[in-house]
This record gives C-alpha cells, sequence and structure tokens, in this order.
C-alpha cells in the first residue's frame, strides 16, 4: 500500500532522477563539440593515417593494400635509420633538458638577486613562433653571421655551425634548448610552491647544508614535476623541432640533422609518398607513447621507493 | 500587371544566370606575386573581354604542396580546367590528366619553344611553355675588372674558368663563386650545368630513363668536378649553410662573389641582377665542363634549358574549348611581352617583340638559345634522386664522403624509381 508520504517520496526521487537525466543530457550536449573536434581532428586522421600506412597511395592514382612493406621500407630506408640515431642522441641530452630548468628555477625560488627579472627573461623566446627563432640564429650562426665575427674578435677561428656535420645538430639542439628552457623553468617553479616549506626550514634547523636539503627535500619532492618535464621535453624533441630544422638547416648537411618529422614532411610534402610517411608517422608515434610510457614507469617506480 | 511582368522577368534571370556565366578555374603557384600582376590582370582581362559571360579565377596554391595538392585534385575529378606546371618531369608526369593541344593550338604552337618539356610519350604536346627556364652564369664585371680581368672576354672553357678562379683567389676579396647549397640547389644547378656540355644527347636520354647510372665514368666525373671545385676554393665558406633562395644570390647582388650560377626566368636572372647592379655591369656566360661529350665542341659549352613554366587543359575539365583558349591566351605573344617587360622572363614564344630590352645578358642569352641549348638534366632526374643528391652534394663539399660512395648511393635511389628491365 501506497502512504501518500512514500508517494510524494517516491515522485519527488523520479523528479531528482528526471532532473538529473536533463542535467546530463545538457552536459553531453555541452561535450559534444569538443567530442567532435577530437573525433574529426585527433581520431579520424590518426586511423586514417594508419590505414593508409598498408597502401602504396600517392594521391594521385589508385591506392592498393601493400601490407607492411612501408614498414619494411623504412627499416631499410638509411635516411630513416640516420633520423633514429639524430633523435637518440638527441634524447641522450634528456638529464641537462630537465636538470639545468631545475636548478634555474630552484635559484629563483631561493630568492637570487633579480630572480623577477630572469623569470620573464627566460620565458621570452617560449613566445615566439620557431620560424622566428630559426631566422634569428640563422643570421646569428651563418658562417658570416654575429657569432663567428664575435669568435674571430677573440681569436678563435670561425667554424661553419649549421654547414658541417659535426655542429649542425649540436647547434639546433642549442636552439631548441634556448627557445623552451623557459617554460620548464615556470614548470619547475609552479612545483617549487607546493614544496612544504616547513620541511625546508625544519631540514635547515637540523644543521642541514644547502645541498644536502636541495638533494634530499626539494628535489624528491618535485619528482612529478620533473617525470612531467621529462615526458613533455620528449615529446617536444620528437615533433616540434621542425620549424627549426625547415629554416636552419633544411635536414642537412646530409642527414646530420634530419629528424623522424621532417623526414615525414620530406616523403608527403617533397616526394608526394603519402603512405610511407604515414608508416614512418605510425612508428614515430609508437616510439613517443613507449617512451612516454616508460619514463613514467621509471619514476613511478622510484617514487615508490 | 507591369510588377508581375518584371518579377518574373527578374526570377528567370536569376534562375538563368548560373546557366549563362561560365567560371575558369585556373591553378597556379604565380598569380598572387605583385611584381606578376600586369601579366595576369592582361590575361583575365583580354580573355573576358573576349569571352562575354566568362569569368576567368584565379586560384594560388603554395609552391612547395602544389603538386601534391594538384595531384589530389585531379585524382578526385575536382581539379581546375587550366592549371599551371613546371616543365620537365613535373609536367610529363601529369600527362594522363592532360588534353592534348597539337589539333587545338596548332597555330599557336608553331611559334613556341620549350615544348619538349611539355611532350607525352606519344610526341603530342600537353602544355604550352609561357617561359624558358635554365642556367647560365651571371658575372659582376666590375669584380672582374678589379681582379684584373677582362670584363668582356667571360671563360668559355675549362681551363680559362680556373685562370678567372684563381684570378678571385689570388686578389682574396671575394669568391669566384658565390654558393648556396643549405638546401642542395646549388648542386643541382651545378649539375645541370656541367651535363649540359659534358654529356651527349643520347647520354642525357638515358639519363633521364635512368640507363645511365650515376656511377658511370660521364656522371662521376660530374661529382668529382663539384668536389675538385669545392676543394680548389671555388666557392665562399659555409656554402653548405648558404640558402640559394636568395641568400646566394642577395650576396651576388651585394658584390660578395664573382660569379653565380643563376636562372633564366622567374627570379636569380638578368633583370633581377641588372636592376641591382647595373645592366651594364652584369654579363652572362655559358658554364664550361671539365669534359666535353663526343657531340659536342671544346670552346662551345651548351647552356641547360627547360620549357620553364607552362599552361596545360584539365582533359576532364567541363568547358574544354575555352580552357584551351585560355591557354593560348597564356601563351600568346601580346600578355608574354607584359610578363618579361615586368618580371624580366625569357618568354617560350619567338613572336614576343624584345626590342625595346638593353640587357647585354639577355642578348648574350637569347643568341645562345638558338645555337647552344641542351637538355636540363636535374629537370629530367626524379625528385628522389634529386632529394639525394641534395644530401651526397653536401657530404662530399664537406669531404664526408667520397665519389664513389655518393654514387653508389645515388645508383641505389636511381635504381629504386627508375628499375631497368
Amino acid at each position: 500500500m501506497t502512504t501518500p508520504d512514500s508517494s510524494t517520496g517516491a515522485s519527488r526521487l523520479r523528479t531528482a532522477s528526471k532532473s538529473r537525466r536533463a542535467e546530463m543530457r545538457f552536459a553531453y550536449l555541452f561535450l559534444l563539440p569538443a567530442l567532435l573536434l577530437v573525433v574529426v581532428f585527433r581520431i579520424f586522421p590518426l586511423l586514417w593515417g594508419f590505414a593508409i600506412s598498408f597502401t602504396d597511395a600517392t594521391g594521385v592514382a589508385p591506392s592498393h593494400f601493400i601490407g607492411i612493406a612501408n614498414y619494411v621500407q623504412a627499416v631499410s630506408d638509411p635516411n630513416f635509420r640516420d633520423s633514429i640515431v639524430n633523435t637518440l642522441f638527441l634524447l641522450a641530452t634528456l638529464p641537462i633538458w630537465v636538470a639545468l630548468p631545475m636548478v634555474l628555477a630552484i635559484l629563483i625560488d631561493q630568492g637570487v638577486p633579480g630572480g623577477k627579472l630572469f623569470r620573464a627573461v627566460y620565458f621570452f623566446p617560449a613566445v615566439l613562433s620557431s620560424v622566428i627563432i630559426g631566422s634569428i640564429f640563422n643570421v646569428v650562426l651563418r658562417y658570416d653571421g654575429s657569432f663567428n665575427a664575435f669568435l674571430g674578435a677573440i681569436g678563435i677561428d670561425a667554424v661553419d655551425w649549421l654547414g658541417s656535420s659535426t655542429t649542425a645538430l649540436l647547434s639546433l639542439l642549442a636552439v631548441q634548448f634556448w627557445s623552451t628552457f623557459g617554460m620548464g623553468v615556470l614548470i619547475f617553479l609552479a612545483g617549487l610552491s607546493t614544496v612544504p616549506k616547513d620541511m625546508v626550514e625544519a631540514a635547515r634547523l637540523d644543521g642541514a647544508k644547502m645541498w644536502q636539503i636541495w638533494l634530499h627535500v626539494i628535489i624528491p619532492s618535485l619528482r612529478p614535476i620533473i617525470e612531467f618535464s621529462a615526458v613533455v621535453t620528449t615529446i617536444g624533441v620528437l615533433t616540434s623541432m621542425f620549424g627549426l630544422i625547415y629554416v636552419l638547416t633544411a635536414g642537412g648537411p646530409g642527414t646530420s640533422t634530419t629528424l623522424p618529422e621532417f623526414l615525414i614532411w620530406l616523403e608527403q610534402g617533397k616526394l608526394n609518398q603519402p603512405a610511407y610517411a604515414a608508416a614512418i608517422s605510425m612508428m614515430l608515434f609508437v616510439i613517443m607513447a613507449g617512451l612516454a610510457w616508460l619514463q613514467i614507469r621509471i619514476m613511478s617506480r622510484n617514487t615508490n621507493l | 500587371m507591369r510588377k508581375t511582368t518584371l518579377m518574373v522577368a527578374l526570377a528567370a534571370l536569376v534562375a538563368a544566370s548560373p546557366a549563362l556565366a561560365q567560371e575558369i578555374t585556373v591553378w597556379d603557384f604565380k598569380s598572387g606575386d605583385p611584381s606578376l600582376a600586369a601579366y595576369f590582370d592582361k590575361v583575365k582581362n583580354d580573355f573576358e573581354v573576349g569571352h562575354k559571360g566568362v569569368t576567368v579565377k584565379y586560384v594560388m596554391q603554395p609552391h612547395d604542396q602544389y603538386y601534391t595538392l594538384l595531384g589530389t585534385a585531379l585524382s578526385s575529378n575536382a581539379g581546375p580546367d587550366v592549371f599551371l606546371m613546371n616543365g620537365g618531369a613535373l609536367a610529363k608526369s601529369r600527362v594522363p590528366s592532360l588534353l592534348k593541344l597539337d589539333d587545338k593550338a596548332g597555330g599557336l604552337i608553331k611559334t613556341l619553344t620549350g615544348l619538349d618539356e611539355f611532350k607525352g610519350p606519344d610526341g603530342g604536346v600537353y602544355g604550352l611553355p609561357i617561359t624558358l627556364q635554365g642556367h647560365v652564369v651571371y658575372y659582376n664585371k666590375k669584380l672582374y675588372k678589379d681582379a684584373g680581368l677582362d670584363p668582356e672576354k667571360p671563360p668559355v672553357t675549362w681551363a680559362e674558368l680556373q685562370k678567372v678562379c684563381e684570378a678571385f683567389k689570388a686578389k682574396g676579396k671575394v669568391p669566384c663563386f658565390i654558393m648556396g647549397n643549405k638546401e642542395g640547389y646549388g648542386a643541382e644547378f651545378f649539375l645541370s650545368s656541367i651535363a649540359a656540355t659534358s654529356l651527349t644527347a643520347q647520354e642525357q636520354t638515358d639519363f633521364a630513363s635512368g640507363k645511365l647510372k650515376w656511377s658511370s665514368p660521364q656522371m662521376k666525373a660530374i661529382l668529382q668536378a663539384w668536389v675538385d671545385t669545392g676543394k680548389a676554393g671555388w666557392y665562399e665558406k659555409g656554402a653548405n649553410s648558404t640558402a640559394k633562395f636568395m641568400d646566394e644570390y642577395e650576396g651576388f647582388m651585394r658584390g660578395d662573389g664573382a660569379n653565380t650560377i643563376g636562372l633564366l626566368s622567374d627570379v636569380a636572372h638578368w633583370k633581377q641582377f641588372g636592376d641591382m647592379l647595373g645592366a651594364e655591369n652584369v654579363g652572362a656566360f655559358r658554364h664550361p665542363s671539365p669534359t666535353i661529350a663526343a657531340d659536342k665542341t671544346a670552346g662551345e659549352p651548351k647552356i641547360p634549358i627547360a620549357g620553364g613554366i607552362g599552361y596545360g587543359v584539365n582533359k576532364n575539365s567541363k568547358n574544354v574549348d575555352l580552357a584551351v583558349a585560355l591557354v593560348e591566351e597564356f601563351a600568346a605573344a601580346d600578355p608574354i611581352k607584359v610578363f618579361v617587360a615586368s618580371a624580366g622572363v625569357v618568354p617560350a614564344n619567338t613572336a614576343v617583340d624584345l626590342s625595346g630590352i638593353s640587357s647585354p645578358s639577355l642578348k648574350s642569352i637569347q643568341g645562345w638559345l638558338t645555337t647552344s641549348v641542351a637538355p636540363t638534366a636535374h629537370a629530367n632526374s626524379s625528385s628522389e634522386e634529386l632529394e639525394e643528391w641534395h644530401r651526397q652534394s653536401q657530404k662530399l663539399l664537406n669531404g664526408e664522403t667520397t665519389v664513389d660512395a655518393a654514387a653508389a648511393a645515388l645508383d641505389v635511389v636511381q635504381a629504386k624509381v627508375k628499375p631497368q628491365k
């Protein structure tokens, strides 16, 4: 038997449930544009690229399924192999990419004189596009550029920074580092604001030296930030150097500054081989995902210890 | 009643207007260039006046993605009615999508040169060239005089060119050649300039088809010349980090180098250099070669010539006859005369009156066009071979590889893109 009270309660519940459903519908409606954008511009191109990587598509003639031939070609392609070696070289410098911004951020956080100015100056290059940065350093680093003029003034012979295979990749690396480390400093500064000040103070009162405080208090507290910075830097090195390469070295001399993303553009944009470019893109995607996963695993394990 | 009639007439006009108005779409990578506006405007205006109700619509695409976009559009039957092409391999690879023009534009074809670069495998003409493209060496007469050389007697043999470069080296002020090889284009132009004289006509054909290997003695001689000239100090230091477009040419116009391998049309040509240095201070010569082909004569170098750029008609166009007429308009003498005057091209149309242009370089080039031309080797190479040549040329210039190793790497690419039976 239904009492008036229970009937009112059920009715209220139904109304509340109805209202929640209406809210959910609204929520889905609000989410829809973002979801559509992700599906249309992210998921679909990824699946499309994956699909054409198994074909001989050129954009001109009808395409055919060719299995893993493009992947086999990539493995035997000396240019792709060189691009991977160059990438590994860049990744080997990852500790510097993470450590230097962290050290600078700690120094600023400790209140070195002019800290605010340094923070602004470090961040400034991050707001410039890679093409502008490339154009600036093209003038600076070319053989008759200002850097060689400076070296000449102090009695050092000029170096073809961008035209020699021994220096071109290092030069690119230096420019990329210069243009992005400010962002790293900001990320670490944000992380430092979460380090408990009482722990630092307690360590100081216990007689810990500055380097001991850094090593045993601050840096362990920054582990999640280090992990984040390492992943972001790795992805950045693998996917955001195209503009610099295009403007500064065009991938040369030889293949000394060719990275996978530049090779993808070359195969797609200049050689009209979209299927092969898609296969390299997929390989790059797998490498990036694998590296990011590995880094997170290692960092998580260390944190658990 | 009158109002109703007017309304009906207006509605009929609106309904009929799409059928009456016709639009011819032209794809190119040039029409947005302000220096060429006079030419494109003249073609459009003249054509629209001569063809009532027809509108010409230019769609400029970025050059570095032009052929990818064009290929995609043509393969999906969404291509333009008319499109611009570079002569040589790029035009020939589009022949399946092009309308044969021999019968439709026969009269105009008789007045054009550079047609070979727009011919299909059946020998038919599939595009009308508007300019000629090729390479000569431009030189700075003032710098020649400074180095104690006679500016009116440019070198015609390899030995003479060596002496010129030794004179500039001895003077120590500017390099003999200013060279931009950051993207490998310096080596590309060098290859064609030397091959024009060092390869026979048959060898040029064989190289284009892949029969003549990069490791053949003829091709290796070109690679060796590239290495030797680098070692001899003909080029400025940092050539591999200097962009040909436009760092090299800006350097030449500043007087930072005595010679440069330039173009006949588009950019880096007689007009651009003449405007900057003074037409009387710029000379041109044909690049001599260290080896002379059996069908060539010593002291008579050839210049590599290709059919510059030209227009073709999409065979799937819904307005084929209008499209053909527009292509003829693009290549006609009157508009091309405007093109020459404003942009400094060497025209493919022999009927164009050039008597008003006083450039000594252009006069020299015009003389050679009838007697001293050869195919442009790099225009007949595949894109894959050229990319590999760009890479190998940089390594050769840096001394990071040998001629044999570079030729072997190029052979691999050539065999892949031009397999031989």
